[in-house]
């Protein structure tokens, strides 16, 4: 019994040195201010220095959290008991946080950097006058190809995936939205079709890439990618962008058919408790060196077209990344098509993946 | 025993290595110059640089370890009591039912315990923090330290205590001098899994985080869509050798405070 209580003493002193340590830890870093907002976004995806930056120049605090879902995110913020001032969730989730009147209107006034900001950006069908939410990152949907393993095939159509060499080559990121859409987008219909028949022919025509398939899987493309282990990939810009900056033999397009255009967007949840501090993060990180430094860090595109002078031609002039205009035109930005549509894609992409099991 | 076949050793060193190789290879990784883990270009200790100026990593490091060390202390004491408590309710179908009920939360998938969790918080006001993750912790601790230190308090044999009460021993002696010494190994089994548990779950912790609390497991989970950095390998390694250190001193103390008995005898 002693030498229990002994032990429990012991790990009670442990645990207070390391509280100590941990309070130093903050104070050290400047986290005197009373002020402080609360900033909820993915893992990564800011340049740290730019946070100690900020709460140098107004002396807010910032309390930096990190969800990995847009789904997760809406959890924490639908269910209350925390305080997040600022989020970064896509625009079908912004569209559905709307719905359940999860936001607080942005004051433009207070945001002078907006105009910083592509046009191109603004006013989008998901928030019709950016009254909720301001642009952070944007990136597309499309296919990551290694010529070298091809023999020097490139890909400018969807339609090129199904060609009979292709055997066992391609890899789907695991996404009933994506692979519906490319479904879709390859017989030229809308990847926000709501129509059945539609639907069913995209899953038909799907059925029909089978035997090119080898894996549909998520995060891990990145690595079979980077290692030559496949040679075809269906993946989101931003990962395209992660494998070939490790492996250079590998090309990324986005079909001429069309695609999906995505935007991750800043907004004020309603568990704001400080609309002021948040307003003002916002601004800053739509100052134009500011957004440069943050998208060299993080390496997704900007919006934002004061920033795009101060980086490296060479990132900003690649059309890949940095679709142009009229390329956009052709692409599509999801819209929320309601839990009932959803379940219907879901239905769609299981009978696809199921009916690879048969071949 | 005595002669292990050749066979069973083979067998033996290859399970070990399945299941330290992961380890190593990420731990190899760490000193990678080239900043990724596909090919090996030099060696650099930046990476450990970077986890000692991250100052907000290392604040996380420490939340994991605090809610860590003081929810397996709590559950212990809790699971402990609760145990002896079920050991010694007279009535039959209750002493099941309530073992039951410990097993149910132990098979239950995290995710529910963490919804019902943040459900519960929100419902009744408590502010997410370290206060809510410290109590989820614990709750999902203590189910595992009953199950650990049951099968001791049930192989005892009740004559210790008998004996205990007719040379006078009063509720308290027995249970401190008595009983608490013949199911200390139990108890010690019971707050390591619970400290393992309390390090690895993610799934509870991530529900019940907020306002600037959080663990490394949720931290890491939150990297998935820009990719995991190597500053993470850098601080993988460093508590793998920092653990490593702990469980050889543990079984140095243990192995020279040992008398020609077995642990597990009262001594």
């Amino acid at each position: 019994m002693k030498s229990l209580v002994r032990i429990t003493v012991l790990i009670l002193a442990t645990v207070a040195v390391l509280f100590y340590l941990n309070t130093q830890l903050n104070d050290s870093s400047g986290r005197a201010s009373s002020d402080t907002i609360s900033v909820f976004n993915w893992g990564e995806y800011i340049d740290p220095e730019l946070i100690t930056q900020f709460e140098e120049e107004t002396g807010i605090r910032v309390i930096y959290e990190t969800f990995d879902s847009n789904e997760a995110m809406l959890t924490k913020i639908q269910q209350g008991g925390t305080r997040y001032d600022i989020a970064m969730p896509s625009e079908y989730m912004i569209e559905k946080m709307k719905e359940e009147d999860l936001l607080i209107p942005i004051d433009q006034s207070k945001i002078p950097n907006l105009e910083n900001i592509d046009p191109y950006f603004l006013d989008l069908p998901f928030d019709p006058g950016n009254q909720y939410s301001i642009p952070y990152f944007w990136g597309t949907v499309g296919i990551a190809f290694n010529p070298t393993l091809l023999d020097g095939q490139t890909f400018e159509s969807w339609s090129d995936l199904w060609s009979p060499e292709l055997e066992q080559e391609v890899i789907l990121v695991d996404g009933a939205r994506e692979v519906m859409g490319m479904g879709l987008n390859t017989l030229g219909y809308s990847l926000n079709s709501t129509d059945d028949e539609e639907l069913r022919a995209a899953t038909d025509r799907l059925m029909e890439l089978g035997p090119n398939v080898k894996a549909i899987i998520g995060d891990e493309i990145v690595e079979t990618m980077r290692r030559d282990e496949a040679a075809i990939a269906l993946v989101w810009s931003g990962q395209a962008a992660d494998i070939m900056y490790v492996n250079e033999d590998i090309d990324y397009s986005v079909p001429q058919e069309g695609s999906n255009l995505w935007f991750d967007n800043m907004i004020i949840p309603k568990t704001a408790g400080n609309v002021e501090g948040a307003h003002k993060f916002i601004n800053f990180m739509l100052d134009a060196e500011i957004a440069a430094q943050n998208a060299d860090y993080v390496g997704y595109s900007t919006p934002n077209l004061l920033a795009l002078d101060l980086m490296d031609p060479e990132v900003t002039g690649d059309v890949r990344f940095y679709p142009t205009e009229e390329m956009r035109e052709e692409l599509e930005v999801y819209t929320d098509l309601g839990p009932e549509m959803l379940g219907k894609y879901n239905e769609y992409f299981l009978e696809f993946k199921m009916s690879m099991n048969r071949n | 025993m005595g002669t292990t076949s050749k066979l069973a050793k083979v067998y033996l060193a290859f399970v070990f290595i399945i299941l330290y190789a992961p380890i190593f290879y990420l731990i190899f990784y760490s000193f990678n110059s080239a900043g990724n883990m596909s090919n090996f270009e030099g060696f650099t200790w930046e990476h450990y640089a970077a986890v000692f100026q991250d100052t907000r990593l290392l604040s996380i490091v420490l939340n994991t370890i605090i809610v860590a060390l003081l929810s397996a202390l709590i559950s212990t004491a809790i699971g402990v009591l609760g145990a002896v408590g079920i050991v010694y309710i007279t009535n039959k179908r209750l002493r099941q039912s309530l073992l039951s009920l410990n097993n149910v939360l132990i098979v239950s998938p995290d995710v529910i315990i963490g919804a019902s969790f943040l459900i519960l918080f929100t419902m009744i006001g408590v502010r997410l923090g370290f206060a809510s993750v410290l109590i989820s912790h614990i709750a999902f601790s203590v189910p595992i330290v009953v199950i650990m230190v049951l099968p001791k308090l049930q192989e005892m044999s009740s004559t210790l205590v008998d004996a205990a009460r007719d040379l006078g021993a009063t509720r308290r002696d027995v249970f401190t001098r008595v009983i608490i010494p013949y199911i200390r190994p139990g108890i010690f089994a019971g707050f390591f899994l619970a400290l393992t548990y309390s390090l690895d779950d993610f799934a509870v912790t991530f529900f019940v985080t907020g306002n600037g609390f959080a663990t490394l497991s949720v931290e890491i989970y939150s990297m998935a869509r820009a990719g995991i950095t190597l500053t993470i390998n850098a601080l993988s390694g460093l508590l793998f050798i920092v653990t490593l250190i702990l469980v050889l001193g543990y079984y140095f103390v243990v192995n020279r405070a040992k008398t020609p008995f077995q642990a597990g005898v009262p001594k």
